[in-house]
């Protein structure tokens, strides 16, 4: 099947289910290529949790869905050894974690620890339990949902988990006609369960394959670790992005390439990930008085940031 | 370092250096210098990326009415400066080019600046090259020359890639690799630097080493030789009247010992003549002697006659350059002592004339020290002096029926007491009650000398220093006629007295026991019939330069390249000796290497597999020679920076270029979609043909496939139909 129409009909797919985002879905689908992870930062109600879903059901993979509550432990995510008397030994049962594509909704209700039992699962794609380890299936993919920092009942993320994660999402409200659509469809079942899968696992490793093969021009590789030299000598952040940040933005780009239906990249796909990329691996300077950052201030930073560097000609 | 920031920085330094000519040159005062060099110093600082110049400077905006009115200011300070201070174009032009220069730099903005910049350094370079001769110009030249060759190929860079000078971004000269082409890597500077050095050398060498093949096909042919009077055996009073106008050129004197000459008057004695018959002069003694060779082209004169003078001025060193003249008569200072040139021979005479045995053919340069007889002061009191009988001989003679003229002479000088008071007496004679006047032509009359003295009262020169020499006979006074040329015309520029046919002259030298032959000259000094000009200095200056140009580069001739050659290979001959020496250290262990390999194939016999395996290697070379342009092709398509893709960026760039001019200008953070984007709303009629351009600047640029010779010639014609697209809109 030809690539860009496969791609075509993952976001048509989605579309059907979350009205008016033609953007937040293609960068979702870039998101899965890339092999990263997603995290959806919205307030409450706007379709985190239902783009997240109506991703994992348009793919032909296990999808399992964890909801983040204040009292979640790790094991309750990566799994548990129990003792097994038949075998008379410890035996491990895996946690939701074991899974193509992970729901981890409102991330960022449950405790520092909880939040961290993610890490080597999203950087490593493994599980360490009991110095076992354990590796999981590809295609993997970790979507987190959070609502704003400033909201009530929050842990913020680490630094460390946030910079694992490759693309940081706003969805934002829909306008009015798209609203009116989500209000006439039919109300008895959830639209996401409705979503037949279109993709394979095997064809979504196929077309992650196909973007490591995507050519990145010298002078555009350039481009690129100029904007990150640039984040990290600007007065306006205090932190600038990680070599693991510049790294995502590479791959990012090239996904992006992909789904445009090219086999080489454009300063346009950097230019265009930078802020969904970026913004969420820095730290301003001046926070204007909120507790952390907000998502908008950090995005219109890095734009501003982007807009110094000259484009190669 | 990016290219913007290279190319603001080398055209400063090329105004730089044109400035530092002109400093050096001494032409330009402090007043001026402090000024100028500070607003190079912060120009430089500026380009440079100096941060707080750099914000004072965008500080500072200079608006176009008051820079203009600054020009005007400085070209009323020029007219000033020509009438009232300088009065004279050369340094009053100098001072408001340096002005100019100042202004230029501080408004360096546009290309058109750039330019401007350029052409005021060249004037300047040029000025400076005018007002020296001296060696510090060559390095400062060379420089010159480097700078500009750098320069201008960043300006033909920057103007190919569209990039304009305004449009840098602050983070631009951090992240210096973005950008494609905006970059000078270190191989770019070496390689283009490098080879200009080499062009300018190899230049040089070719010109001071390579033998002349023959002569060149448009080189001017010698012609005939000027045709000079005054100086055969044999002169007719009044002759020399007809060049007295000639401007033509004769020779140009060098006084290396600048400071020993009175730069007013050099008297050039050419021949002296003795026997006067009453229309013309002719040498009794016509015997010639050869000049002993004292070293390889040098000559010493002996003492004329023999009573040496008592004292001599100091040495007189002449370099004379002489044309192509008719005659074979050296000129030189009186009395000469060393006479150095290329000849094979050079002969005197017994009244101290040098000749060479025939006219030389072309051009000669030839060098003579003088020492001039000074005025004994035993002779200028004696009141009677005893004369030598060689002397009297020879020097008394006047002709028959000269009455008229002893009895002037006697009438003019009776009250004087001392033969040399009575000398000085007639020549203030001549000097007060006659008068100059080129209109005298006497060679037809019968008795020319009378007819001046007694008749008109007018001539020139010869008529006065005949006059003078029969009187001072007439009263037993030994004395005899010099013709040559006196030189006025000093070039301040090249240093040199410039001497033409109209500076022919003749004048008297009077004998003194004690001091030899006296140099006296009874003719009035000419009055110049034109005014000097406010330009002469402009012609002198001019001249300067082309003696310089034809020393150095036209007369150039094969022997000099060899003095050259010889110099090269003396001073290559220390270096082969110590080289020798490494060498001898060094190959002895190679010569054993070659007598063992020697040896090997001596014995060498071969056999199938030998025989086989140098079959191989032969084949494979053959195999390699002949798919070696294959392979060049291969690895020119699989280049990342293949000519397709420079060949696009240059059609996208010129691209740019044309939709700047329709008012659309693209900023260098906006990517190539953004900015069709932009066209579109901005310029709805250039949009479809921009975004076709962009999507073929993308593929080519970025993708891994170079574009095909159809796509490219594509892409040049859709820049061609935006190109008339513009000048319809226009």
């Amino acid at each position: 099947m030809n690539s860009s129409h496969t791609i075509r009909s993952i976001q048509d797919n989605i579309a059907l289910v979350i009205k008016g985002k033609a953007h937040v879905i293609e960068m979702a689908v870039v998101c899965l290529l890339a092999r990263g992870h997603l995290l959806l930062e919205d307030v409450p109600g706007v379709g985190k949790t239902t783009l997240a879903h109506s991703l994992a059901r348009s793919l032909d993979c296990s999808f399992k869905r964890i909801q983040f509550t204040s009292d979640l432990l790790p094991s309750d995510i990566v799994g548990v050894s129990m003792f097994n008397r038949q075998k008379q030994g410890f035996e491990f049962i895996p946690g939701p974690i074991f899974a193509n594509v992970v729901l981890a909704d409102e991330i960022n209700r449950t405790t520092p620890k909880t939040q961290s039992s993610l890490l080597e699962a999203m950087s490593e794609a493994q599980i360490s339990v009991d110095n076992q380890t354990h590796l999981l299936e590809q295609p993997f993919m970790v979507i987190a949902t959070q609502n704003p920092s400033e909201y009530h009942g929050t842990f913020p993320l680490p630094e460390s988990q946030l910079d694992r994660f490759l693309m940081r999402l706003c969805i934002g409200y829909p306008t009015v006609e798209e609203e009116r659509k989500v209000l006439d469809r039919p109300y008895s079942l959830h639209p996401a369960e409705a979503l037949d899968a279109v993709l394979s696992a095997q064809e979504v490793l196929a077309l992650q394959a196909r973007v490591d093969q995507v050519h990145m021009e010298e002078s555009l590789t350039d481009y690129l670790l100029a904007i990150v030299q640039a984040t990290r000598q600007s007065e306006l952040l205090s932190l600038g992005v990680s070599t693991r940040g510049a790294l995502g933005l590479s791959k990012a780009a090239k996904a992006l390439a992909v789904v445009r239906g090219r086999d080489y990249c454009l300063p346009d796909d950097i230019k265009e990930l930078a802020p969904i990329v970026l913004s969420h691996r820095v730290m301003l300077n001046r926070t204007h008085g909120m507790r952390t950052q907000s998502f908008e201030h950090a995005e219109r930073m890095v734009l501003d940031i982007v807009d110094t560097v000259p484009v190669p000609v | 370092m990016p290219f913007n920031q290279a190319f603001a920085l080398s055209s400063i330094l090329l105004a730089t250096v044109a400035f530092s000519g002109l400093v050096l040159g001494q032409s330009v005062p402090l007043w001026l210098a402090l000024p100028t060099t500070i607003i190079i110093t912060i120009s430089i600082l500026h380009a440079y990326g100096v941060g707080f110049i750099r914000r004072a400077v965008t500080q500072v905006t200079v608006s176009p009415t008051l820079l203009n009115g600054l020009l005007v200011g400085a070209f009323i300070i020029l007219l000033i400066d020509l009438i009232a201070v300088s009065q004279d174009l050369l340094p009053a032009g100098i001072h408001f080019l340096v002005v100019l220069l100042g202004v230029k730099l501080l408004t360096l903005q546009q290309r058109r600046d750039y330019r401007h910049l350029y052409a005021i350094s060249l004037m300047a370079i040029l000025a400076s090259a005018a007002l020296t001769s001296e060696a510090w110009y060559v390095p400062v030249f060379l420089l010159y020359l480097l700078a500009a060759v750098w320069t201008l190929l960043l300006y033909h860079v920057t103007q190919e890639t569209g990039e304009t000078t305004s449009s840098v971004s602050p983070l631009s000269t951090s992240a210096c690799h973005t950008t494609f082409p905006v970059c000078i890597t270190r191989r770019f500077f070496w390689l283009t630097n490098g080879t200009a050095v080499l062009t300018v050398a190899l230049t040089l060498a070719i010109f001071f080493l390579i033998p002349r093949m023959g002569a060149g096909v448009l080189q001017k042919t010698s012609g005939e030789a000027l045709r000079t009077t005054g100086f055969s055996d044999r002169v007719d009073l009044g002759t020399i009247g007809s060049v007295k106008q000639d401007p033509q050129i004769v020779m140009r004197v060098e006084m290396p010992d600048q400071t020993a000459v009175n730069k007013i008057r050099l008297y050039l004695r050419g021949l002296a003549y003795d026997q006067y018959n009453g229309q013309s002069w002719s040498h009794s003694g016509t015997r010639r002697r050869s000049l002993s060779l004292v070293a390889e082209g040098t000559f010493l004169v002996p003492p004329a006659g023999s009573y040496p003078p008592d004292s001599l001025s100091g040495p007189i060193r002449q370099d004379i350059m002489l044309e192509t003249l008719d005659t074979e008569v050296l000129f030189a200072a009186p009395l000469a002592e060393l006479v150095r040139g290329e000849f094979l021979t050079v002969q005197d005479d017994v009244m101290g004339g040098l000749r060479l045995p025939a006219p030389p053919s072309s051009r000669i340069r030839y060098s003579v020290t003088s020492r001039e007889p000074q005025l004994a002061p035993d002779d200028q009191t004696a009141s009677t002096l005893v004369y030598p009988d060689s002397v009297r001989a020879h020097y008394l003679q006047v002709p028959e029926g000269s009455q008229l003229v002893a009895e002037l002479a006697h009438r003019v000088s009776h009250e004087a007491m001392t033969p040399f008071a009575r000398t000085k007496v007639i020549q203030q004679h001549l000097l007060e009650n006659y008068g100059y006047s080129l209109d005298a032509d006497t060679a037809t009359l019968s008795h020319p000398l009378e007819e001046f003295l007694f008749t008109r009262k007018t001539g020139y020169c010869e008529h006065y220093a005949t006059a003078m020499v029969v009187m001072l006979r007439t009263i037993g006074i030994p004395a005899r006629l010099v013709t040559g040329f006196l030189a006025t015309e000093w070039n301040e520029y090249g240093g040199y007295f410039t001497v033409r046919q109209r500076d022919a002259h003749a004048w008297v030298e009077v004998y003194f026991p004690r001091s030899g032959w006296v140099t006296m000259d009874p003719t009035p000094t000419v009055i110049a019939a034109v005014a000097p000009s406010r330009w002469e200095p402009l012609g002198r200056f001019g001249e300067s330069i082309r003696l310089q140009w034809d020393r150095l580069f036209i007369h150039y001739s094969a022997k000099d390249q060899l003095a050259v050659v010889h110099g090269v290979r003396e001073s290559g001959d220390v270096m082969r000796e110590k080289g020798s020496r490494w060498i001898s250290a060094l190959s002895a262990p190679i010569g054993q290497l070659f007598k063992r390999l020697t040896e090997i194939a001596r014995t060498f016999e071969p056999g199938l597999p030998e025989l086989v395996a140098g079959g191989i290697v032969v084949g494979l070379a053959l195999f390699i020679l002949m798919v070696r342009d294959r392979i060049a092709l291969w690895a020119t398509t699989h280049l990342p920076t293949s000519h397709a893709q420079l060949a696009i960026v240059q059609l996208y760039a010129r691209m740019l270029r044309t939709v700047e001019r329709q008012g659309v200008s693209k900023p260098s953070s906006v990517t190539a979609s953004e900015f069709a984007r932009l066209v579109e709303r901005e310029w709805e009629a250039g949009a479809p043909i921009v975004a076709t351009i962009t999507a073929l600047y993308h593929q080519g640029r970025f993708s891994r496939t170079p574009l095909t010779p159809e796509d490219l010639s594509r892409a040049a014609e859709q820049v061609g139909q935006l190109q008339s697209l513009t000048r319809v809109a226009r």
